[in-house]
C-alpha cells in the first residue's frame, strides 16, 4: 500500500514536470524540469526493486547528460531565451496525435488482464548479479558499448573542433 | 496494489508526452530532451515488464544499462552537432533547417 | 573418327577466330589481317579434303556429335555437326572457292581503306557458311542461315559512302528477309510437330508418315520459302542483281558460289523431307524452271558485265532447283559443285575486267583478247563450261539435270530447260564477244591484271575442265556412288540427251558470234524489231516497279491507320501515364518540405494509424497477453 502511495507521488511528478520540459518558454527551465522529471524515473526504479539502475540513472542522467545540455544551452544562450517562440505551427496536430496514441494504448492495457502479473518480491543481490553477468555472459556487448562510447567521445570532439579550423 | 498495469500507463504517457517534445520544440536542444524523455519511458518499461514477468532474471536490466549508454552517446553527439551547426553561424531551430527540400 | 569429328569442328571454328583476330587486333595492319585470313581459310581447305578422303573410304557412313545446349520440357536444342558425303562435297567447294578468293581479293582490294574489314568479313562469312554446311539441326541451321543473311548484307553494302551499295545492302537484307520468315516457321512447325530439331530425326519422322499429305505440304513449302529467298527464286530474285554493288570478289565468293547456292544445299540436306512430298517437288520443279528461263531472258539484254552474270546465277540456281524438284538429288548437287567453280570464275574474270577498266559497261569494252590474255581465256573456259559443252564441267552437270527432267517425265520442265541452255549459251557468248573480242573501245592503259589474281583464275579454269569428270557414271570415284541416297533411281547415260544439248548449246555460241563477233546480223536492227519485248527484257519485267508500287500504294495507305493508332492510341496512353505520375508528383512534392518534424509526424500518424487497423480489424490481438 505505502509502494502505491510512493507510485502516486513518483507518478504525478514524472508526469508534470516531463510536460514543462516539452511545453516551457524557457528552454532553461525546461533542463530543470528534465532533472526533476529524471529524479522521479530514479525513484520509480527504486520501487521497482532496481537500486544499481536508480543509481546510474542519477549519476549519469542528471550528473552528465543534464548537466551537458545545461552547457551547452549556456553556450548557445545568446540567440535562446523567452524573444523566439519556442513550438513550431503543428502544436494542435502533434496534440491530437499524441492524445489519440496514448488513448488508444492505454485503452488496450486496460482491456488486458494484469492481476495475474503481480510483483513477487524476493530479494537478492542485484547488484552483484548485474556485475557477474556483464563481464561473463554480456561481456561483448559490454566491450562494444564502451567502444561506442569512445567513438562518441572523439567523435564529438572532432565534430566540433572540425568547425574551429574552418573558421 | 501495485501491477504491471501502472508501470505501462505511466510508461505510455511520458513517451506521449516525449513525442509531443518532439513534434512541436522548435529548439533543437529541446527536441534532445523530449528523446530523454522517450528514452525514461522505455527504459520504465523495460525493468517494469523484467520485475514483473521475471524476478529472477536481470535481462530487462542489463537492456536499461545498455539504452542508458546508448542514450548518453546519442544526446553527447546530438548536442555536439547542435553545437557545430550554432558555431557556423546558424539558427538551431528545426524548422529553419530545411536545406533537404524540393 | 574424333579426329575427323575435332577437323570438322576446327574447319568451321577458325575462320571465326580469323575474324575475332582481325577485327579486335590486326585492323591497322593490312596484309596481316589478309594472311591471317588465308590461313585460316587454307587450314580450313586442308581439313576439308582431309574430310573428303575420309568420306570417299565409305560414302554412305556418316559421323554425328551433339553438344547440350537448351533442354526445355521435351524440347532439345543441341549445337552439332554432322559429316557425311553432302558435307564433305560442300565443305570442298566452300573451302576451296573461298580460299581463291581471298587470294584475289588480295589485289583486287589493294588500296581500299576497309582493306582489313574486308577481310574480316569474308572470315565471319566464311565461318557462317561453313557453319550452315556442318549443322545437323534445323535451329542451328537457321542461326548460319541468319548470319551469311548479315555477312552478305555487310559485304554488298561494303561501299557503304556509295548510296546504291547501302541501298542494295539492305534491300538484300529485307528481301530475304520475307523467304527467311517461311523458313523459321516451316522449322517452328515441322519441330513442333516432331518434337526435335535434329535433321535425322525429322527425317525418320517423316518417313514413319503420322504427317498428313497437307500438312507436309505446308510445311516444305515453308521450309522452301527460305530457298526462293536465299537463291533468289522467282518472287523473291529482286535482290540478287542489285546485290552486284558490293566488290566483285564478294559476288563471285557470295553472290554465285556459296551463299546463294546455301538454298539449293538446303533442299539437298532436306530432301528426304522434300521428297516425301511429291506436290511440293512439282511446284519447286516448276519454280525452278521459271526461274531459270525468266532469268535467263532478262540477261540478254543487260548492259552491264556484273548484272548479266547475276541473272545467269539466278538462272543455274533455278536449273539447280529444277533437278532437286524433278527428283534429281545428285545432278542438283553436281551442278551447285560445278557452277561454284565455273560462276566463281566468271566473276572473277569481270573482276578483273572491271579492275582494268574502271565500268561495269559492256560497250566499254571490247577487243581485250590481246591485252589480257589469261582473263580472257578463263572467261572463254568458263562460257563454255556454263553452256554445257563437252567435255567441261558444265556438260556432265547440265546433263545430268536433263536426264533428271527426262527421267521424270515432264516434256514441259524439259522443253524448258533446252531452251533456257540455248538462251545461256547466247548470252554468255555475248558477253564474250562484246567484251574480248573486235576493236579496242578506247586506248586506254588496259593491261593484264598481277599474278595474285591470274593464279586464282587459272586454278578456277582447271577446277572448271576437270571438276566434271567425277560425273562420268562408272568410274571409282563416281559423284553418283558418293552422293547415294536410298529409294532414288538414277538416270542413266542417254546419247541422244548429250547431244542435243550440246547442238543447242552450238547454235546459242553460234548466234553469239553471228551478232557480236561477226556483226554479220545488226545487232541494234534486231532491237528496234523486238521493240516491246526488248524493253520489257531491259526494265527486267518491270518487278521492281511492281513492288515499289505495291509498297507505295498499298503499304503505305495501311501504314498510315497503323501510324495513327500508334501516334494516337498508343503514345496517349503512355503519355497519360507520364501525365498522372508527373501530376501526383508535383502535389506530393509538397509534403516535403525539409523540415525534419514534418517528417516525424508523418511517422507517428502512421503509427496510430496501424494500431488503428489493428482496432478495427484484429480486436483479438488486444487480448493476447490473457490467455
Amino acid at each position: 500500500m505505502i509502494s502505491l502511495i510512493f507510485f502516486y507521488i513518483f507518478a504525478v511528478l514524472i508526469v508534470i514536470s516531463a510536460i514543462f520540459v516539452v511545453i516551457s518558454k524557457n528552454i532553461y527551465y525546461s533542463a530543470l524540469w528534465l532533472a526533476l522529471t529524471l529524479f522521479s524515473v530514479a525513484g520509480v526504479f527504486i520501487l521497482l526493486n532496481a537500486y544499481f539502475l536508480a543509481g546510474i540513472q542519477v549519476l549519469i542522467y542528471i550528473g552528465a547528460v543534464v548537466v551537458l545540455t545545461i552547457f551547452v544551452i549556456n553556450l548557445t544562450k545568446e540567440i535562446e531565451g523567452k524573444k523566439e517562440k519556442q513550438h513550431n505551427k503543428q502544436v494542435i496536430p502533434a496534440l491530437l496525435a499524441s492524445l489519440t496514441g496514448a488513448v488508444l494504448i492505454i485503452l488496450a492495457v486496460l482491456k488486458t488482464d494484469w492481476s495475474s502479473r503481480i510483483i513477487n518480491w524476493t530479494a537478492y543481490d542485484e547488484t552483484a548479479k548485474l556485475g557477474n553477468f556483464l563481464l561473463a555472459d554480456f561481456v561483448i556487448p559490454f566491450e562494444a558499448a564502451s567502444v561506442l562510447l569512445l567513438i562518441a567521445l572523439i567523435g564529438s570532439i572532432a565534430i566540433v573542433s572540425l568547425d574551429k579550423e574552418n573558421k | 496494489m501495485l501491477t504491471l498495469m501502472h508501470f505501462i500507463i505511466l510508461s505510455v504517457i511520458l513517451f506521449f508526452i516525449g513525442i509531443f517534445g518532439v513534434l512541436t520544440r522548435r529548439n533543437a536542444i529541446g527536441i534532445l530532451m523530449s528523446l530523454e524523455l522517450i528514452f525514461n519511458a522505455i527504459n520504465i518499461n523495460m525493468v517494469a515488464f523484467s520485475k514483473f514477468l521475471t524476478p529472477q532474471e536481470i535481462y530487462g536490466v542489463i537492456f536499461t544499462v545498455f539504452i542508458i549508454t546508448v542514450a548518453a552517446a546519442e544526446s553527447v553527439l546530438g548536442l555536439a552537432i547542435i553545437l557545430a551547426i550554432y558555431r557556423s553561424g546558424q539558427k538551431i531551430f528545426a524548422d529553419e533547417m530545411n536545406l533537404m527540400k524540393w | 573418327m574424333e579426329k575427323i569429328l575435332l577437323s570438322g569442328f576446327l574447319l568451321v571454328v577458325l575462320p571465326f577466330l580469323a575474324f575475332l583476330i582481325i577485327v579486335t587486333f590486326t585492323k591497322r595492319f593490312k596484309m596481316l589481317s589478309a594472311l591471317i585470313s588465308i590461313t585460316a581459310i587454307f587450314i580450313s581447305f586442308i581439313l576439308s579434303i582431309i574430310i573428303l578422303v575420309w568420306q570417299l573410304k565409305d560414302p554412305s557412313s556418316f559421323l554425328k556429335y551433339d553438344i547440350p545446349w537448351l533442354y526445355i520440357g521435351n524440347l532439345k536444342m543441341n549445337i552439332g555437326i554432322i559429316i557425311n558425303s553432302l558435307t564433305a562435297i560442300m565443305l570442298l567447294v566452300v573451302t576451296t572457292v573461298s580460299l581463291l578468293v581471298q587470294i584475289y581479293s588480295i589485289s583486287y582490294m589493294k588500296g581500299d581503306e576497309g582493306f582489313s574489314k574486308f577481310f574480316g568479313f569474308i572470315s565471319l562469312f566464311s565461318f557462317s557458311m561453313l557453319g550452315i554446311v556442318i549443322s545437323n539441326n534445323l535451329l542451328q541451321l537457321y542461326i548460319f542461315w541468319e548470319l551469311v543473311g548479315l555477312c552478305s548484307y555487310l559485304l554488298i553494302g561494303f561501299w557503304y559512302f556509295k548510296p546504291e551499295a547501302a541501298d542494295a545492302g539492305k534491300k538484300a537484307f529485307v528481301v530475304t528477309r520475307f523467304g527467311d520468315f517461311g523458313f523459321l516457321i516451316g522449322i517452328l512447325i515441322i519441330s513442333y510437330l516432331s518434337g526435335t530439331f535434329d535433321i535425322l530425326e525429322i527425317e525418320n519422322f517423316v518417313k514413319n508418315g503420322t504427317l498428313s499429305d497437307k500438312m507436309l505440304l505446308i510445311v516444305v513449302i515453308l521450309l522452301f520459302c527460305g530457298a526462293i529467298g536465299k537463291s533468289g527464286q522467282f518472287p523473291l530474285h529482286v535482290w540478287l542483281p542489285d546485290a552486284m554493288e558490293g566488290p566483285t570478289p564478294v559476288s563471285a565468293l557470295i553472290h554465285a558460289a556459296t551463299m546463294v547456292a546455301a538454298g539449293v544445299f538446303m533442299v539437298a540436306r532436306l530432301f528426304p523431307i522434300f521428297s516425301a512430298s511429291p506436290d511440293a517437288m512439282l511446284f519447286i520443279a516448276y519454280l525452278g524452271a521459271f526461274t531459270a528461263l525468266f532469268s535467263a531472258t532478262i540477261a540478254l539484254t543487260q548492259d552491264d558485265i556484273k548484272r548479266v552474270l547475276a541473272y545467269s546465277t539466278l538462272s543455274q540456281l533455278g536449273y539447280m532447283m529444277l533437278a532437286l524438284g524433278s527428283g534429281g538429288y545428285v545432278a542438283g548437287m553436281f551442278h551447285l559443285y560445278t557452277h561454284a567453280f565455273f560462276k566463281a570464275l566468271l566473276f572473277l574474270c569481270a573482276g578483273s575486267v572491271i579492275h582494268a577498266i574502271h565500268s561495269n559497261n559492256i560497250w566499254q569494252m571490247g577487243g581485250l583478247h590481246k591485252k589480257m590474255p589469261v582473263t580472257s581465256i578463263t572467261f572463254f573456259i568458263a562460257a563454255l563450261a556454263i553452256s554445257g559443252i563437252y567435255p567441261l564441267s558444265g556438260f556432265f552437270s547440265k546433263d545430268e539435270i536433263f536426264l533428271s527432267i527426262l527421267y521424270s517425265g515432264n516434256k514441259l520442265l524439259y522443253y524448258s530447260a533446252m531452251f533456257t541452255a540455248f538462251l545461256t549459251a547466247f548470252y554468255m557468248f555475248r558477253l564474250y564477244f562484246v567484251t574480248f573480242s573486235g576493236k579496242p573501245k578506247e586506248e586506254k592503259n588496259v593491261h593484264e591484271s598481277p599474278l595474285v589474281m591470274t593464279v586464282p583464275l587459272i586454278i578456277l579454269a582447271l577446277l572448271s575442265i576437270f571438276s566434271g569428270f567425277i560425273g562420268i557414271p562408272d568410274i571409282k570415284f563416281s559423284i553418283h556412288k558418293f552422293l547415294f541416297i536410298e529409294h532414288l533411281k538414277e538416270a542413266h547415260f542417254d546419247f541422244k540427251v548429250a547431244l542435243t544439248s550440246n547442238i543447242i548449246a552450238l547454235s546459242g555460241i553460234l548466234l553469239a558470234y553471228l551478232i557480236y563477233g561477226l556483226k554479220i546480223i545488226n545487232a541494234d536492227n534486231l532491237k528496234q524489231k523486238s521493240g516491246i519485248i526488248y524493253n520489257i527484257l531491259k526494265n527486267k519485267y518491270y518487278i521492281d516497279e511492281f513492288y515499289m508500287f505495291l509498297i507505295k500504294n498499298i503499304y503505305y495507305t495501311s501504314t498510315e491507320a497503323i501510324k495513327w493508332f500508334d501516334r494516337h492510341i498508343v503514345d496517349g496512353a503512355v503519355n497519360l501515364v507520364a501525365f498522372l505520375c508527373r501530376w501526383t508528383g508535383g502535389k506530393l512534392k509538397l509534403t516535403i518540405t525539409g523540415r525534419v518534424q514534418n517528417y516525424a509526424m508523418y511517422i507517428v500518424l502512421g503509427v496510430i494509424l496501424i494500431i488503428l487497423a489493428i482496432y478495427v480489424y484484429q480486436p483479438d490481438v488486444m487480448n493476447i497477453v490473457r490467455r
